[in-house]
């Protein structure tokens, strides 16, 4: 009974943690990540590029995730010094 | 099982062991993303030093994971690629494989915090077929020195070498621009006279050491 109970109570790392994300919870991730982060950010514009490419890209995955970093790519296109992990300038050939 | 299976007919395979922590912030929680530091380099270090205290028992061991979950040995990002803290244990324990493990009659002291309290040193021995003798020390304490006293019997001691992975902080740990913040360096912290050892263990670190 008590393993049942663990299993479902959801405070658990390894029942909670799901590889399908909810825009809300990438919203909460983004607020927390940054907040009072002392960390440089790309500018609107170049957020919205880096989030176009990515959105399109075949290394997707769960229509949040890249492949190759395991990032999520809403977090890591917003961090100015970042790049696309897999192709160095993939980003920078659209900005 | 001694009491089940006293002959000891019956191995052990522990699967899937390593520390886990929160996820690398900005990383998908799913994917279980996590670094890697000296904290996690003497997790292993104490995780090995207890299956070799239970050879006769533990027959297979395996750590989960290996790359990019979990404790992994190492990180990816693209192509680029990070060796943690605790992939430099796995191989500086190396020399402990298919060796033949010596008893070790140990008395440490104790690393107490908050109220909690283990022992400060783990540590273990065994023998290559080449004869060598391989001694893996870990002081498990974040800020504090200390200093073994090793006596080998049955043995003389004609030479020692060492390696060491420590760091400047518990927290120290590796990374895709930073690689070799942690890896072994040559360790000459040990003093040989009439068959004893003395082995200054710095804080928060790994030492294994080779005897001939």
């Amino acid at each position: 009974v008590e393993t049942a109970v663990h299993a479902h109570d959801g405070n658990c790392k390894g029942c909670r943690a799901s590889v399908r994300i909810s825009q809300k919870e990438i919203d909460r991730i983004i607020s927390e990540h940054f907040a009072g982060a002392d960390v440089a950010l790309a500018d609107d514009a170049t957020y919205s590029l880096r989030m176009a490419v990515c959105q399109i890209c075949e290394d997707l995955v769960y229509g949040t995730t890249c492949r190759h970093c395991g990032c999520l790519v809403a977090v890591r296109a917003k961090l100015a010094g970042k790049g696309c992990p897999a192709y160095s300038d993939k980003w920078e050939k659209i900005a | 099982m001694d009491k089940y299976d006293p002959e000891k007919r019956v191995g052990l395979i522990v699967d899937e062991w390593g520390s886990w922590h929160e996820v690398e912030p900005g990383t998908n929680p799913g994917f279980l993303y996590q670094q890697n530091t000296m904290r996690d380099a003497i997790v292993a270090a104490l995780t090995f030093n207890i299956f070799h205290s239970h050879a006769d028992r533990v027959q297979m061991t395996n750590i989960a994971q290996m790359i990019n979950v979990l404790q992994a040995m190492i990180l990816t990002e693209g192509a680029k690629m990070v060796l943690t803290p605790t992939y430099h244990v796995f191989e500086m324990f190396k020399v402990h494989q298919d060796s033949m493990l010596l008893p070790a009659h140990t008395s440490f002291g104790t690393y107490e915090m908050e109220n909690e309290k283990i022992t400060q040193v783990s540590g273990s021995a065994s023998r290559s077929a080449d004869g060598k003798i391989n001694v893996s020390l870990c002081n498990l304490h974040h800020e504090s020195d200390t200093v073994v006293e090793c006596e080998i019997r049955g043995a003389k001691v004609s030479g020692i070498s060492g390696r060491i992975l420590a760091a400047d902080s518990i927290c120290s740990h590796n990374t895709f621009e930073k690689p070799n913040d942690v890896k072994p360096m040559s360790f000459d912290g040990f003093k040989s006279s009439k068959g004893k050892i003395s082995v200054e263990l710095p804080a928060r670190s790994v030492v294994v050491m080779e005897i001939e």
